[in-house]
């Protein structure tokens, strides 16, 4: 694999299970015992009933596009040949929203709402990425 | 609410700054320097009697407090500092409102300063930005990963959102930046004095899409300074007292988004239909949007003011777009904005450099861009915080 120039994640304990599991090309988050809410980003304890039992819940992969923007601008040197690139918030099934790139889709037919599914980037042996693309409603 | 004990208890007795401008070749602790000295100069404060400091932002780009203080000989009772985020202007000024109030120092300098036009681009954003490292993600909705980087960034993303959830586009947008460069063209201290058009604007490069260059506002050298004492002691003093009659704090949680109020379905945002209601800091001040001569605004984009006009209740959710065109927020119009240029025209001085023109507006002396009979003016931001002040 060529070597990968793009940013990595901050990994921590806290969110070390999500990243795992998309090595394992699952998409996990966490999940309350106490009151079922799924949250994103990881936190220590549930946000809406601070219970600290929670499960790392396997989730659809479904979403929709909340929001998006297009970068023009380089910021990054493993950024710079996609320049166009898009960003995009998908607002998953399950709730939480999550950062990231939709690709199989041209920049300019992206559309507010639009379903999007999960794709398992393998970026590196070590990383997975959660990307998405279009999907059937 | 205990804040109401403090309507127009404290005012903001001096106002100074340095030279605005890009690649000053001079650093922050020498502009902080002559913004504080140009403020206690203007309040007709001793240096001996300034006891209070704090300050917004602070290394590496900005000086800091407890580096200030012993460099210029000052004996500070007490001092606080934020991080290093544009958003604390009016969290200062009230710190220091409730510290006067409380005997913890008489005279107390709220600043901001900094200098970065010397340094590379991007100066936000990338890999040198250490904002998208945080733990679980950055201020703005930074997430270096997918590349997405920069608060202009964060700012795009409620941009299109705005657009999609309310039918507004670029081109109603370009109102903003047009009418604050006007503001600027009338101010000798604004870095940017030609005035632009909507064409301008709209044949202006994208930086992240929705939003263009002139969308952004500007990176450069400054400070800005005000001293705040108590209302009795400030009547005292060389120039008429500019009261603080309403203060509301910095909100938080898992509703905010930095650059967009409750409901608007950022982040981790709820969406539902987000109502101002009548915001605390009016209850205070006693008066409402109507009463206010003059609003100024965090503009660090130009989204920001469509989304500040809407958190408190000047027009409603989607409204903001329609709101400022026609020259309703210029000079003349029936809600000026950001009649120093803001961040945009003016030079960004982390918010400062609006307190300034706030204070010299209520006090008359702003010249061809003076607002005539001003009385009540309000500093109000797209994160929710406030202050209102009167002569």
């Amino acid at each position: 694999m060529a070597q990968y120039l793009k940013p990595l994640p901050t990994i921590t304990p806290l969110n070390q299970p999500y990243w795992d599991a998309l090595k394992r090309h699952e998409l996990r988050m966490q999940q309350c015992q106490q009151c079922a809410k799924v949250w994103y980003p990881p936190s220590p304890l549930c946000p809406r009933c601070w219970s600290r039992k929670f499960d790392w819940t396997p989730l659809s992969g479904h979403g929709r596009v909340s929001s998006w923007v297009v970068f023009h601008q380089s910021y990054f040197k493993g950024f710079e040949g996609e320049i166009p690139y898009n960003v995009a918030e998908v607002e998953l099934a399950e709730g939480p929203r999550l950062m990231t790139n939709l690709v199989a889709v041209a920049n300019g037919d992206i559309r507010a709402g639009m379903p999007v599914e999960i794709v398992y980037d393998d970026v590196t042996e070590e990383l997975t990425l959660a990307r998405f693309r279009p999907a059937k409603a | 609410m205990p804040e109401f004990d403090l309507k127009d208890k404290a005012a903001i007795a001096g106002a100074g700054n340095s030279p605005y401008g890009r690649r000053l070749g001079r650093s922050p602790i020498d502009l902080a320097a002559e913004a504080i000295a140009n403020a206690l100069d203007d309040a007709g404060l001793r240096r001996d009697e300034l006891d209070g400091m704090i300050v917004s932002f602070g290394s590496p780009l900005g000086a800091d407090v407890d580096t200030l203080a012993p460099l210029l000989g000052l004996k500070l009772r007490a001092y606080s500092q934020t991080w290093a985020h544009g958003r604390f202007t009016a969290s200062c000024t009230q710190w220091a409102a409730m510290m006067v109030n409380t005997g913890f120092a008489n005279a107390v300098a709220c600043l901001g300063s900094w200098s970065l036009s010397h340094i590379q681009r991007p100066k936000f954003g990338g890999s040198g930005d250490r904002e998208g490292a945080r733990e679980a993600g950055g201020g703005h909705g930074e997430d270096p990963v997918f590349g997405m980087t920069s608060p202009g960034a964060g700012a795009a993303l409620v941009a299109r959102r705005y657009f999609e959830r309310y039918g507004a586009d670029s081109r109603q947008l370009a109102a903003v930046p047009v009418a604050f460069r006007r503001h600027a063209s009338l101010n000798p201290a604004a870095i940017m004095n030609r005035p632009i058009t909507v064409e301008d604007h709209q044949s202006s490069r994208f930086v992240c899409e929705p939003l263009r260059l002139l969308d952004y506002c500007l990176v450069n050298d400054g400070a800005a300074c005000v001293i705040v004492t108590t209302a009795q002691r400030a009547r005292d003093l060389r120039k008429p007292p500019v009261y603080i009659s309403g203060m509301q704090p910095l909100p938080g949680g898992a509703d905010e988004f930095i650059w967009a109020y409750p409901g608007f379905g950022v982040a981790q945002q709820q969406v539902f239909e987000y109502d101002a209601g009548l915001q605390p800091v009016y209850r205070m001040a006693g008066v409402a949007p109507g009463d206010i001569d003059a609003l100024f605004t965090y503009d660090a984009f130009s989204i920001l003011p469509w989304i500040a006009l809407e958190r408190f209740g000047f027009c409603k959710p989607g409204e903001g777009a329609a709101f400022t065109q026609g020259g309703r927020i210029e000079l003349g119009g029936e809600l000026p904005m950001n009649t120093n240029g803001g961040l945009l025209s003016e030079g960004h001085i982390l918010g400062w450099g609006h307190q300034v023109e706030i204070v010299r507006q209520l006090r008359g002396e702003c010249g061809p861009r003076q607002i005539a009979g001003a009385e009540v003016i309000q500093w109000a931001n797209c994160y929710g915080d406030s202050l209102i002040y009167h002569k």
